[in-house]
């Protein structure tokens, strides 16, 4: 029998789930799957233990799903972490994204003679929809805009995804309502039609009258005038991150740190840059191993830009944009630990100064994006900015922000030390605030996220969450909104391009993305 | 074969907060005009009921002469009183057209929108842009080594004889 487990943050093991148990067997096959929750944000270690009677052999730590086979084979360890010099067999896992979650519809809606509830105008109607579940009750899974003042509205088109309608013939409630800013919502008229009911209606260009549910002055159900008509039934497949992972799409890291007087002389003991000796990270250094750790996954050739900013390099000027490992030609590191390794030389290279700007590290990491769509469009850049202090030019960063808005670019913006971090929060355009340069251009998408590190220690969730939370969000959606689908796939078409601006005005994607993947354990071998 | 001008793919998608005279939101009728120069103008259809937030996914083509600097995007919006201008965008053409973006790149922009007297601003106009690069023609490239490609990334070069500059780049580059 096996067991996945998967290794939480304080080293211990949570079960997740377990096979059946297959007697008398050197190279068991297991039957059953186990389903885990993907999260982008945390690296999940899961680990797998093999039981027989006696004795038991488990695994180190593994990382399946950015294979592109999506199947692993790891040599067993017994339970003191190393095989020795016994053969201890292999385990082979497959893992597979549960396929349920992708399909999609996309719907336009439209109403005739609907009734008038408002006095002095017009009705003005939106549409509820809510799904039936087992206890009879019914959920609700989306609504429409609100038309003014409209009695034979045209919305904009809907999309349902199977995760929230079940499946095409499980009936859905429609709800026409009469909006009214108190929150008194009119009810206008229901109708109840499966997914399938509205493509024949799409299809046969035929409209289907809502009714009134009977109420205290009627005893039965009164079919109305007011009519339901599909003007656009468009099946769609929704991509998901992992689609494009797996088939080759990579996120490329690059990191920027500052360099700022303000941090403090890194020798002494209450500066933001200093090194102990007994090996505590600093801030900048947590920043630094905790994104990258996530992230270095994603990323195929492990070579990460790096710079500083705001300090006085070697030929005494202050630079806003200087490559971390001191070097003239390249800004690249390898690895993690080169990140590391240059950021601690030069800490004794470079001289504090400032002032804090990130334009110039904003534009250099935008120029890399847009030459690399010259080869190809699989990549997808992640800036990490790690910053003690205030924005001297709100603008100018606001300026290289709307023009890096339109690249396959993210930035993720990590604040350290006790400054009051306020502007930050407006870079992050998370309350609807769209960023506007001096121009006049104003953000194709919102590409900035931005977390204060103080706010998060302590916290259940940590800093590397917080801040990656969304990048699988921008990630899809600058990919969808070019219709560039993941590779390998023969699928259905995506809306198609130009329909619908990546910045939508309602923000009704979902942020977060959690998946269901399945592991299952194929084999277990004895060599 | 010098090229003069350029075919743009304007698709305008949609309009956000707009309003008429400054206080009242637009609540039917708008369109848009696509402009390259005070002659060549090109208009959407009209949103009927899309107020203050039209839609209109149109695509137009328009010849985008190599002179000019500024793609003009004018919201109008039919009225009781006749036709008036909401907005005006002017957009740069380094925003779509030079630097290291790749040919027939899909621009996703949005403008502020700014009245004409003066010069207020006026809600925001979502569109994309892309340059559509001609198929069969023989590119203006540099055959000699050394020049700088002037579209960013490298340019086709199909049917360069050797040793012969066969064409003269009008594109400037600016950089911002």
């Amino acid at each position: 029998m096996a067991v996945v487990y998967v290794k939480k943050r304080d080293g211990s093991l949570e079960e997740l789930g377990r096979t059946e148990v297959i007697m008398n067997c050197l190279d068991p096959t297991w039957i059953e799957k186990i389903n885990v929750a993907y999260q982008f944000e945390i690296v999940q270690q899961l680990v797998f233990h093999v039981y027989d009677v006696d004795t038991r052999y488990h695994n180190l730590p593994v990382k399946i799903v950015t294979r592109q086979s999506r199947s692993l084979t790891i040599k067993l360890h017994n339970k003191n972490g190393h095989a020795g010099l016994k053969n201890l067999g292999t385990i082979t896992v497959h893992a597979e994204e549960t396929i349920a979650s992708r399909n999609a519809v996309e719907i336009k809606f439209r109403c005739s003679h609907l009734d008038n509830k408002d006095l002095f105008s017009k009705s003005d109607p939106f549409l509820r929809i809510s799904r039936i579940v087992e206890s009879g009750g019914s959920v609700p899974i989306c609504k429409t805009e609100v038309v003014n003042n409209n009695l034979n509205p045209i919305w904009k088109p809907l999309t349902l995804t199977m995760q929230q309608f079940g499946s095409k013939d499980n009936p859905l409630i429609i709800e026409c309502f009469d909006f009214n800013s108190s929150g008194n919502h009119v009810l206008i008229g229901k109708l109840q039609k499966s997914v399938e009911d509205l493509e024949k209606l799409h299809n046969e260009k035929m409209g289907a009258n809502f009714i009134l549910p009977p109420s205290r002055y009627r005893a039965h159900e009164k079919v109305l005038k007011g009519q339901l008509f599909v003007d656009g039934f468009y099946e769609k497949k929704l991509y998901r991150f992992l689609d494009y992972i797996s088939s080759g799409f990579e996120l490329n890291f690059m990191v920027a740190v500052d360099f700022t007087a303000s941090n403090g002389n890194p020798r002494s003991r209450d500066s933001l840059h200093y090194v102990d000796p007994t090996g505590r990270l600093n801030a900048y250094q947590q920043a630094i191993m905790e994104v990258g750790e996530v992230i270095q996954f994603y990323d195929s050739d492990r070579r990460f830009p790096a710079w500083g900013f705001g300090g006085r390099t070697y030929d005494g000027s202050v630079s806003h944009c200087f490559n971390l490992n001191g070097s003239a030609s390249g800004f690249e590191v390898e690895g993690i630990e080169g990140i590391m390794a240059a950021y601690a030389s030069a800490l004794h290279n470079v001289v504090l100064a400032g002032p804090t700007l990130f334009g110039q590290v904003i534009n250099t990491a935008a120029e890399i994006a847009g030459r690399s769509l010259s080869s190809n469009n699989k990549k997808y850049f992640v800036l990490l900015i790690i910053t003690d202090g205030v924005l001297t030019d709100l603008q100018e960063t606001k300026d290289a922000l709307v023009r890096a808005s339109d690249l396959p670019l993210s930035v993720l913006i990590v604040g350290v030390g006790g400054a009051d971090f306020q502007q930050m929060e407006i870079l992050d355009a998370d309350n609807g605030q769209r960023l506007e340069s001096s121009t006049g251009k104003i953000a194709t998408r919102d590409i900035v996220q931005f977390v204060p590190m103080r706010e998060v220690h302590g916290g259940q969730i940590s800093i590397v969450q917080a801040l990656l939370e969304e990048l699988p969000g921008q990630f899809v959606m600058y990919m969808q909104s070019r219709d560039i689908k993941p590779l390998a796939a023969n699928a259905a078409p995506l809306a198609p391009p130009g329909q619908g601006h990546p910045y939508p005005v309602d923000k009704s994607s979902e942020d977060r993305i959690s998946h269901e993947v399945s592991a299952d354990i194929v084999r277990f071998g004895s060599n | 074969m010098a090229t003069t001008s350029r075919a743009l793919e304007v698709t305008v998608i949609s309009g956000e907060g707009l309003r008429l005279d400054r206080r009242r939101p637009v609540k039917k009728n708008a369109f848009a005009v696509v402009r390259t120069n005070s002659r060549i103008s090109r208009t959407t259809k009209t949103d009927i009921d899309g107020g203050s937030y039209p839609t209109w996914n149109e695509k137009i083509v328009v010849d985008f002469p190599s002179q000019a600097r500024f793609l003009t995007v004018e919201v109008h919006c039919k009225t009781y009183s006749g036709e008036k201008i909401v907005g005006t965008a002017r957009i740069p053409a380094t925003d779509f057209a030079g630097g290291y973006f790749p040919d027939n790149y899909l621009h996703f922009l949005s403008y502020r929108l700014r009245e004409d007297g003066k010069g207020e601003r006026n809600g925001i106009i979502n569109l994309s842009v892309r340059v559509k690069v001609p198929e069969n023609r023989v590119s203006a490239t540099m055959c000699s080594g050394g020049a700088v490609p002037w579209m960013g990334g490298p340019l086709a070069v199909e049917g360069c004889s050797s040793g012969v500059v066969t064409g003269v780049p009008v594109w400037h580059r600016y950089k911002y």
